[in-house]
């Protein structure tokens, strides 16, 4: 789990080019997301807390917006984890971008509220992104856990 | 969580590990916005960050150690030859200049005026350059304990780049002129005029000239040394185009920064004048 998850924050670190930045997904969120979703225990808040403070270093932000827009995230999805297990892929998905956005409206805000940046249509552009990599992004991590539990 | 019972269910029902993570963030928040109180929880974290900038350096390392082996014989004779060139040009500048230096300070001498001394620098190393819409910066590979302290100017060759806003121990954010939330004191050189530069995502704009000052297209725009952030007469930008403000009181100009902040490799941290800089 933790592989995964400093490997998304590696690929968020990495300096793309200019025009890619904008429609980068948020790695970090989207594995927060699909681990807290699999998770069965309360602890993954704290590591989401914890990964976030760290994010925040690695990007320079004010510390603890990253911790505070993952911990959300990780409490939203942990609330309703149990009904989402047994909704379809498609609705999974909704579910996802719906928390996607939620994500980055909290960062806009803190954003706003403390450098006074203004919130542009652009900044939603990462949602598609998202939505286009998330069922894949689970797919691919439902097989390696599989496997793992398979093979221990 | 079914089995919990009585009281152990409050303190360990989810919404309250929630609540509670939250309130440590925005204390965090809020310790940070005033800077200095959340410096050493900052510090101490960023010593577990490490691993992953190296892991990020490293590639673009292994790059230019690549490229200097591989370079061919005839390119770097070229390229031996083109800086011989500009180091004769340069010299010839200084040799002027130390005249012209001699004159000013006699004049200083006789109105009175305090007299500016030389730029003490350091060179640090670019290991990541990030000019997402909202935040523009770079991150160089020094901190803290190399003696960096917050608002430090940095600049390059070919212009001022931005100060540092972020603190590690190992390295630290540069935050770029272009950025939104960054505003620089400057003059333009050929008329002396004071005004203020905003970042807006990509270049940088100066919105408070007046429209009976005089501004022309091609005007070189240079730090004012007001603020005692950026010293006084560095290079920032070129003015590129000129608007009249909706209400009609105000020029609005557009500047094109002259230092390439995509190809940027080392840059120089200026350091007070009453310090000694740190040769790392």
């Amino acid at each position: 789990m933790h592989l995964s998850i400093l490997c998304a924050m590696l690929i968020m670190l990495i300096p793309w080019p200019k025009a890619m930045i904008v429609y980068q997904p948020h790695w970090m969120a989207l594995l927060i997301a699909y681990w807290s979703f699999n998770a069965g225990n309360n602890r993954i808040m704290l590591v989401a807390f914890c990964y976030g403070l760290l994010l925040d270093i690695l990007m320079g932000s004010l510390l603890g917006k990253h911790g505070m827009s993952l911990v959300a995230l990780s409490f939203l999805v942990t609330k309703s984890a149990k009904q989402l297990r047994m909704t379809s892929m498609g609705q999974l998905l909704a579910m996802v971008l719906v928390l996607m956005l939620n994500d980055i409206i909290i960062r806009g805000i803190i954003d706003w509220l403390s450098f006074g940046y203004k919130p542009a249509l652009i900044d939603l552009a990462p949602l598609i992104t998202a939505g286009i990599t998330w069922p894949w992004l689970k797919y691919f991590l439902d097989r390696m856990q599989v496997s793992y539990r398979n093979s221990t | 969580m079914e089995s919990l019972t009585g009281n152990q269910k409050v303190t360990k029902s989810p919404l309250f590990k929630f609540l509670i993570l939250e309130f440590i963030c925005l204390s965090l928040m809020i310790a940070d916005k005033n800077h200095h109180l959340a410096q050493p929880v900052r510090n101490a974290l960023s010593l577990a960050a490490i691993p992953l900038v190296k892991i990020i350096e490293w590639p673009q390392e292994m790059y230019q150690i690549i490229e200097v082996a591989l370079s061919r014989q005839a390119q770097l004779i070229e390229e031996n030859t083109q800086l011989k060139e500009q180091l004769i040009d340069t010299q010839l500048k200084v040799q002027q200049n130390v005249s012209l230096t001699a004159e000013n300070e006699r004049l200083r001498n006789m109105l009175n005026a305090t007299t500016t001394s030389p730029l003490t620098t350091s060179v640090a190393f670019v290991s990541n350059i990030n000019q997402h819409q909202k935040k523009q910066y770079i991150i160089i590979d020094q901190g803290t304990s190399q003696g960096i302290f917050n608002g430090q100017a940095v600049l390059n060759l070919e212009g001022v780049i931005g100060q540092v806003d972020v603190l590690a121990q190992q390295f630290s954010h540069v935050i770029l002129i272009t950025d939104k939330a960054h505003a620089l004191p400057v003059e333009i050189l050929r008329t002396g005029m004071r005004t203020i530069a905003y970042g807006n995502g990509e270049s940088i704009s100066l919105n408070e000239v007046p429209t009976s000052a005089d501004l022309q297209i091609g005007d070189v725009v240079v730090t004012s040394g007001f603020g005692n952030r950026f010293p006084r007469g560095l290079k920032v930008a070129e003015i590129e185009s000129i608007n009249v403000s909706p209400d009609r009181t105000f020029q609005t100009s557009v500047a094109k920064p002259y230092a390439q902040f995509d190809k940027l490799t080392e840059v120089f941290l200026v350091w007070p004048s009453n310090n000694s800089a740190n040769d790392e």
